[in-house]
């Protein structure tokens, strides 16, 4: 039987990435290295940033309310005194754990029920597909809001929320939630079109267990998706959790720190002139998020055969060696 | 099979096919209203009233019938379009589906137009001028248009036009003494104010709409923007695009004639789709501007626990989503003979 | 469609926007029409069917009460009626005065009062008042003028709780008795007509012609124009959209127009209140003195001016005792015994007095959302105050309102904010309801004496005799401190300047008299 390299698919995309030419390459390393910052400025928050997302008093001093970027202050602070520049790091802490939990339970749950369905077909898929469907056609704001309402304070005791919090991990499960439809609809039409492929008929021919012929030859080949999906959705839950903050569902304020939050506490300050309150948490939103989507975009670019350019490698030709006899003869 | 036939079965298919997702849509809706914790009255006067009090009241009003009567009942009202009347404040679900679900309308309609403008327009011009700044600075555009949390802009645009700049309003339809004023009919301000002749409140409608519309546009035609131009990318290395080029047809009209009609398809279906973002994003828009649409009244009702002015409300949005992309998909099987089954 | 084509219909359209743009500007009511902007939304102008204030709003504008409180005054005269009085401790009558009308040109007469009390209490509706009457066994209309109450326990509120807009007089020839009246077809006896409910949009009034009281309208319409967020209201009433802009604000709006141009802020005394609530079966200490001591160190410990100052930029004051200033019979007990600034070392000696190891450990709750998000900003303040202290350790927790307001009366919260909004502007209203025994608060607080203090007040009509009543039952709250008031609410408003008459409704009845305003 031929032997498929391990990770077949995505050295395949590491390959492509490598022979992407000019624009796309660039866009994407832009994409990563913003995500990358945000992702130190989420792990390393309790280092990076000078206080904590609620904290008021530093050395016994209160700090002033409302008060404009200065030496100590670099983003200023807001009407309740905290920090803004704290509370922009540490809510990049709690976008980077939602996105991180949100897209594991996605991929998770999505994916590995869009293989089966695609596969197995029958029954079986139309019923996940209708319900799938179902859930794809409501506005997803609206899903991840009643998700999040339902859940409030039901998730205390659930093992995550130990590790990260209930309402974060309930921003996350209201999110994932939205979510699963896309990764399902994807990976299982995907798995539609291969599975009638030879080299996998071949091998259930040759008598390959279903779980086999479903995980060594389609996953790898289905799995190439998935990456420029999670990015997509990665960006997207960023926007829904802000959405979720702004309308005050999700996560506690007193739990974390979440910028859409901070946005809507923001929203009376810019009418009175104070701007640093909204601005900078705005920015970080749109600065991740471009982060996220840049990624997206330039794997899409990369992998998507219609218009990816190939970087051309000029032929290397050999410096040509007449050979002695034949000089002689000429 | 005939070409007829073929397109006939696809249309009563996929009209089958749309009524078990409409019903699963439903008794999702259903149960997730049930499971929601609370109801109107202890939302209301809670906090005022004793929980004996509360209770009572509650238990009264019939919130504690077995939920599988309520699940039929839910059902029935449903498919007679009687949507009920809400807890909250007596309204008929159907006058706010028609009061409300017309200012949505509005609000949606004239910011798709604006998304596709801005979209379609920044779309080809990047797909066209590809890898050139032109698509770069497009595609940025387009990206941080989508980035760009529309609540914030939506209060960024308010403050600068509205406040600083005083140029344009920044809440409601239209103002308080016009809206009194004004016959409303289909309430659609725009064709109610010309219906009637009143060209002060088509004008002020037309001031009042220019704001949300342009904010909500904008999020739209960021991901228009992507779609147009990898979806011009490709035609333009189509075949046909090539032969034209072969031609000596001049690049202008290969771009506008031959490979923006194709690629216009693909948008289509997308431009459905979008209708999902527009919905949720039209609820944050209307929550900034004081829009007074479903959106807006469906957080309202949602915090106060109406659980069926809610039902009603995310019913009619869902169904809505359900219809367009029956509509999309219909179309995409008229022009596209492949799609059929 | 060409390129250039496309071009030149947006230029054309870019143009249009252009030249109406130039001119436009605000528009404002005319000289006759008010125009109120506001983030409450009612529920219904069917006096049966509310019992908020966005509802009472309207209702006390378009019908009359038998009774009302006047601009400016804090105790019940007589409205529809020429007067009222107890012939018994439990029987009440009223006369009505002569020539009354409904808008419609019905009469009004006492049929019609015992129609409006009967049907409240038959149709019982769930967000109505109907539980403010549960001391009334009966009422009978003997002749067209006369109307008797028959109550079942002596009470001294009973003249306060005609003034409450819930029982405002409705025409038996109209409204059904036993169903709500849809809220766009009401038809009422005060100075303004329901012409119009956009419900949450627009809700106008109009000056009603055959208006027989006294005070007709000063204007001649009214508009209430509905908002769904502060800040969008703080927007329109800068720019001129709308006249006033009361309810709700944030304090940094309201800081930021008290500079703005063409913009004033309009206090008076309000009699909202916000307190802590103790639940003393739940709460820290070890025994029933200790558990005192740890109340009574909070008390103490407390900075309100702090509060107001930093949390609501002083438009709120603070509050000593439950029955805010403004209404008769009200002290300032927590005043007169912890003092008015916090005194940590007094908290000190109380807790060690009585045993209690510092520092205590408190879990206070609040709501982000039913009391606006300045209460977070209000509790991180209190958890600060306290923790500082070194007395204390707080943890605030909150939890959405729907959850809060059940678990709060159900022996789930050991501490938590609360926030009152009078009935009607009486001291009972502000006592009975925290401290009998049978509090709706449910926090096992029991004092023999209270109880006997309350019944005694509600039972005597004699003014001193209860504003001795009064003085004791605040003084014990301010010794057992099940709660602890913290403000008392102002009542602000964004007035545009040219528009008089704001100043002149805030009072403690918390009736918004469009009738008083005009505007220039």
């Amino acid at each position: 039987m031929a032997h498929m390299p391990k990770f077949a698919g995505i050295r395949r995309l590491g390959a492509r990435i490598q022979e992407a030419k000019g624009a796309p390459r660039w866009i994407l390393y832009v994409g990563i290295g913003i995500v990358v910052f945000f992702v130190i400025l989420a792990i390393f928050a309790p280092l990076i940033a000078p206080y904590g997302f609620d904290q008021v008093t530093s050395d016994g001093v209160r700090f002033p309310k409302q008060a404009p970027p200065s030496s100590e202050h670099l983003f200023g602070t807001t009407v309740q005194s905290t920090d803004v520049l704290s509370r922009t790091i540490w809510g990049a802490r709690t976008a980077i754990e939602v996105v991180v939990l949100s897209v594991i339970f996605s991929i998770a749950i999505g994916v590995p029920l869009g293989l089966f369905s695609g596969y197995v077909g029958g029954k079986l898929d139309r019923g996940l597909v209708l319900i799938m469907d179902a859930l794809f056609a409501f506005p997803y704001l609206l899903l991840a809001i009643v998700v999040a309402f339902l859940l409030t304070d039901k998730l205390n005791d659930f093992f995550l929320s130990n590790l990260f919090g209930a309402g974060i991990v309930t921003a996350a499960v209201a999110i994932t939630v939205v979510y699963i439809p896309q990764y399902f609809r994807v990976v299982r039409n995907h798995v539609i079109s291969v599975r009638e492929e030879p080299y996998v008929e071949a091998a259930r021919a040759l008598g390959a267990k279903r779980r086999t012929v479903i995980g060594r030859y389609i996953f790898y080949n289905v799995i190439q998706n998935v990456p420029a999906l999670a990015t997509l959705n990665a960006a997207d839950a960023i926007l829904t959790l802000a959405a979720l903050g702004f309308l005050g569902y999700g996560i506690q304020p007193t739990e974390a720190a979440e910028w859409g939050y901070d946005i809507s506490r923001a929203i009376d300050d810019v009418g009175a002139g104070i701007w640093w309150t909204g601005v900078f948490p705005g920015m970080a939103i749109v600065l991740l998020v471009t982060g996220f989507t840049l990624v997206g975009e330039g794997l899409n670019d990369v992998l998507n055969p219609l218009i990816r350019y190939r970087r051309i490698r000029k032929p290397k030709i050999p410096a040509e060696k007449v050979p002695a006899e034949q000089e002689a003869s000429s | 099979m005939s070409r007829k036939g073929s397109l006939r079965t696809y249309v009563l298919t996929r009209l089958v096919l749309a009524i078990p997702t409409v019903l699963i849509l439903l008794t999702m809706v259903f149960l997730l209203m049930r499971v929601a914790p609370g109801n109107p009255i202890q939302v209301a006067l809670g906090g005022h009233l004793s929980q004996q009090e509360i209770d009572r009241r509650s238990a009264e009003a019939g919130y504690d019938k077995p939920i599988l009567t309520q699940y039929v009942e839910y059902l029935g009202d449903v498919f007679t379009g009687n949507l009920g009347t809400t807890l909250t404040d007596h309204r008929t679900v159907t006058s706010i589906i028609v009061e409300n679900g017309s200012a949505t309308l509005e609000l949606t309609i004239a910011a798709m137009l604006v998304a596709l403008v801005v979209g379609l327009t920044i779309g080809i011009l990047a797909g066209r001028f590809r890898d050139t700044p032109i698509d770069l600075g497009g595609r940025l555009f387009g990206i941080v248009v989508y980035a760009a949390p529309v609540f914030f802009v939506g209060y960024l645009l308010q403050l600068l036009f509205g406040s600083t700049l005083g140029w344009l309003p920044t809440s409601g339809r239209v103002g308080p003494v016009t809206e009194y004023e004004l016959d409303t009919t289909t309430h659609l301000y725009l064709i109610d104010s010309l219906i009637s002749g009143n060209f002060n409140a088509f004008e002020d409608t037309v001031l009042h709409l220019i704001l949300p519309a342009v904010t909500l546009g904008l999020l739209v035609s960021g991901v228009l923007i992507r779609l147009v131009r990898v979806n011009l990318m490709q035609t333009m290395r189509g075949d046909y695009v090539e032969a034209a080029r072969a031609r000596g047809v001049r690049e202008r009209r290969v771009v506008l004639e031959h490979a923006f009609r194709n690629a216009l398809i693909p948008v289509v279906t997308v431009a459905g789709l979008q209708f999902a973002i527009l919905l949720g994003g039209a609820i944050l828009t209307e929550q900034t501007f004081n829009w007074p649409g479903l959106g807006s009244e469906l957080v309202r009702y949602l915090n106060e626990r109406d659980y069926i002015a809610v039902q009603g409300i995310i019913t009619v949005f869902a169904l809505a989503v359900v219809l367009v992309s029956l509509m999309i998909d219909l179309i995409n099987a008229f022009i596209d003979p492949r799609v059929r089954y | 469609m060409s390129h250039v084509r496309r071009l030149g219909i947006a230029a054309v359209l870019v143009a249009a926007i252009a030249a109406i743009a130039a001119g436009c500007g605000s528009s404002g009511g005319g000289g006759g029409t008010i125009i109120r902007g506001t983030t409450d939304q009612p529920v219904s102008y069917d006096p049966a069917g509310a019992y908020d204030l966005p509802s009472y709003d309207v209702i006390y504008n378009v019908y009359q009460n038998l009774m009302t409180i006047p601009p400016g005054e804090n105790k019940p005269v007589p409205e529809a009626a020429e007067k009222c009085d107890f012939t018994n401790p439990t029987t009440y009558e009223c006369t009505l005065k002569d020539g009354l009308k409904f808008s419609d040109g019905d009469s009004l007469d006492a049929k019609d009062v015992k129609f409006s009390f009967d049907r409240n209490v038959e149709i019982a509706d769930p967000n109505g008042a109907s539980s403010l009457l549960a001391n009334m066994k009966s009422v009978d209309a003997p002749d067209d003028k006369t109307v008797v109450f028959h109550l079942k326990k002596p009470d001294a509120t009973w003249p306060f709780v005609l003034t409450v807009a819930s029982f405002a007089i409705v025409d038996d020839s109209d409204f059904p008795k036993d169903k709500l009246q849809p809220s766009d077809e009401v038809i009422g006896s005060g100075r303004y007509t329901v012409a119009s409910y956009k419900p949450g949009q627009q809700t106008v009034l109009e000056k009603n012609e055959s208006y027989t009281g006294d005070d007709p309208a000063e204007n001649d319409q009214a508009i209430v124009q509905y908002y769904d967020k502060p800040s969008a209201l703080k927007l329109d009433v800068e720019n001129g959209e709308v006249d006033i802009a009361y309810r709700s604000l944030s304090p940094t709006d309201i800081d930021s127009l008290r500079d703005a141009d063409g913009v004033s802020i309009v206090e008076g005394n309000g009699t909202e209140i916000r307190y802590l609530v103790f639940n003393l079966k739940l709460q820290e200490g070890g025994s029933d003195a200790q558990k005192q001591a740890v109340r009574q160190a909070v008390a103490q410990t407390v900075d309100r001016a702090a509060i107001a100052k930093n949390v609501y930029d002083d438009t709120v004051q603070p509050l000593y005792s439950m029955v805010p200033q403004g209404l008769q019979f009200a002290t300032k007990a927590f005043a007169e015994k912890y003092g008015e600034s916090p005194d940590v070392n007094a908290a000190k000696k109380t807790l060690s007095d009585a045993g209690v190891d510092t520092p205590v450990p408190l879990e206070i709750w609040w709501t982000p959302s039913h009391y606006g998000p300045s209460s977070g900003d209000e509790y991180a303040e209190i958890k600060n105050q306290l923790d500082d202290s070194g007395l204390f350790t707080v943890s605030l927790k909150s939890t959405e309102w729907t959850q809060y307001s059940e678990a709060a009366f159900t022996n789930k919260y050991p501490e938590y904010e609360l926030g009152w909004f009078p009935d009607y502007p009486d001291a009972n209203d502000y006592t009975a309801p925290f401290y009998a025994k049978d509090s709706f608060l449910n926090i096992s607080y029991d004092n023999p004496e209270m109880n006997k203090l309350l019944e005694q007040e509600a039972a005597t009509t004699d003014e001193a005799k209860r504003a001795e009543l009064f003085k004791k039952i605040q003084d014990i709250g301010a010794e057992d401190v099940p709660t602890v008031p913290i403000w008392q609410g102002k009542q602000v408003a964004a007035v545009r300047d040219g528009v008089s008459g704001v100043e002149d409704t805030f009072d403690p009845s918390f009736i918004f008299r469009y009738w008083l305003i005009t505007k220039d």
